[in-house]
């Protein structure tokens, strides 16, 4: 008898310990992002670091399934490049374990908390957190960990559109890893090569606009390397 | 007295080493376009190499402006001596062509001939100035175009729009006419002093390098020093691509530059009052 109620108690214990897969909240997270074939979006880019004074920019952007991407601008314009702004799966490609970390309300929004840890050594990131809206499957919060950049934290506001692309992507990085070094055009022999002092995160707002989904963007388009400075 | 000033124009672009300026500005500055044309963008990912780890950088930033901030970040080191060929020459040149007693006996005032040469020197300067800034924007507008401008001052990284850059541009140029007028200046009075350019021209070189080197070095005693030397004003044009400007140090800046001017004037035109011409 005692055999039957300890048998009966580890079963519990096992079904109940893993209670969500956390690769198929991935997996429906990746599927619900796919509906969307291609899109352009024109893009408001904000940029609040302390060590940074940038006029706010303008570019658009174009994006082709699965990771085909291409920037234009009529002036300048910087973009996080670990900000996710062009699709919220670029953190999904490679190899990687998903550990389903729980449940939690973020911004008015129940959501998996599921933990990546990419398998391959050679990228910057080392674990990512990710809050999944339950029943939008819809990206809401990232917060990554990279080698070289210390952490991130990506904030994702959509819209009551048909389609998964945010209205608001809200970027937030440390900035105390960043030198700004001495060079030619520098005057005051003070600042030679030191780390940034005073705020140390940074924040950069995206906000997206005219999304164009799903109605077709040519090959040559993400040939294009005229207006790029540098990718 | 407008007379005198274009008589003394007349006899300063007579003279064959007042081109000297001009004729180094306008091959020196389509060189160095040409080259960062070329190879420019090297210098703009070493600025910003750091902030691309972090950042996708779009756009055109090498541009007639960023090359324009460039030249005149590097010219305004070595524009004095430019100036100093010419304004040396101002006064010491007649003694040396044995003109003074010629010119003293004309029916105008010593103070006359002093201001008109002067007033001639800073009309020079200003001259070469103007080259330096057609040349480098016009002649990078026709090879860059245009776009923001990119400026790291002070730790800080600060992008203008295109909106934001033609007027700052103006007012650095009329501040960079204001520092090498002090050269001028300061050239000006060696060359009352003596009888021969060479040592105005070598003298007054000799004063801004040392002032510099002073400048430079970091030692406290130089640091106290350093408020009282006019070199330590002559990167005021910088100011201007400050966001947001300080106006307090510009304005400051700009009447230390002044009363450098009016002093240094001043006292040449004290002492050639005083002179006796014995050639």
């Amino acid at each position: 008898m005692k055999k039957i109620f300890f048998s009966l108690f580890l079963i519990t214990a096992v079904c109940f310990s893993q209670s969500k897969d956390p690769n198929l909240i991935i997996k429906n997270l990746k599927d619900n992002f796919k509906k969307v074939k291609d899109y352009t979006a024109d893009v408001d880019i904000k940029v609040d670091v302390s060590f940074l004074k940038v006029p706010e920019m303008k570019a658009k952007i174009y994006f082709k399934q699965p990771d085909k991407t291409h920037i234009e601008s009529d002036g300048f314009a910087m973009l996080p490049k670990d900000g996710l702004y062009t699709s919220p799966l670029s953190l999904l490609n490679g190899e990687y374990t998903a550990i389903y970390s729980g449940d939690e309300l973020f911004d008015g929004h129940k959501t998996y908390v599921v933990k990546i840890i990419p398998l391959n050594d050679k990228g910057d990131v080392i674990l990512s957190t990710l809050w999944i809206d339950q029943s939008e499957n819809l990206l809401r919060k990232v917060e990554s960990t990279t080698k070289t950049n210390g952490t991130f934290v990506i904030i994702l506001k959509y819209d009551n559109n048909n389609f998964p692309l945010p209205v608001n992507i809200e970027f937030t990085f440390n900035t105390s890893r960043l030198k700004l070094s001495r060079n030619s055009m520098e005057e005051d022999n003070s600042n030679n090569n030191k780390n940034i002092p005073g705020n140390s995160t940074g924040k950069v707002f995206l906000t997206y606009s005219n999304y164009i989904v799903n109605k077709g963007i040519p090959d040559s388009i993400f040939l294009t390397k005229k207006k790029t400075l540098k990718n | 007295m407008f007379k005198l000033i274009n008589i003394e124009l007349y006899k300063i672009f007579k003279k064959w080493r007042s081109y000297i300026g001009f004729i180094a500005i306008a091959v020196l500055v389509p060189v160095i376009e040409f080259a960062l044309q070329i190879e420019g963008h090297k210098s703009i990912d070493f600025i910003t190499r750091d902030l691309q780890q972090s950042f996708l950088f779009v756009g055109n930033l090498l541009n007639t402006y960023f090359v324009s901030y460039l030249i005149l970040n590097s010219l305004t080191v070595h524009i004095p001596f430019l100036i100093t060929l010419v304004a040396g020459d101002l006064l010491a040149g007649e003694s040396t062509a044995g003109t003074y007693r010629l010119l003293l006996t004309r029916p105008v005032s010593r103070m006359q001939i002093v201001s008109s040469k002067f007033i001639a020197g800073l009309i020079y300067t200003f001259l070469l100035i103007l080259l330096l800034a057609v040349f480098s924007l016009g002649l990078g507008y026709l090879l860059l175009g245009t776009g923001e401008l990119i400026v790291f001052r002070n730790g800080i990284i600060t992008v203008f729009a295109k909106n934001d850059i033609i007027w700052r541009f103006l007012l650095a140029y009329c501040s960079a006419v204001l520092s090498m007028g002090v050269v001028a200046s300061l050239a000006f009075l060696f060359s009352a002093l003596v009888e021969n350019a060479i040592g105005p021209i070598i003298s007054t070189m000799a004063i801004i390098i040392i002032f510099l080197i002073i400048s430079a070095i970091n030692v406290d005693i130089f640091q106290s020093i350093r408020p009282y030397l006019f070199t330590s004003y002559m990167g005021t044009w910088s100011m201007f691509f400050d966001k947001p400007l300080d106006r307090f140090e510009i304005v400051k800046s700009t009447l230390i530059l002044l009363a450098h001017i009016a002093g240094l004037f001043g006292l040449a035109s004290y002492i050639f009052y005083k002179k006796d011409i014995l050639t």
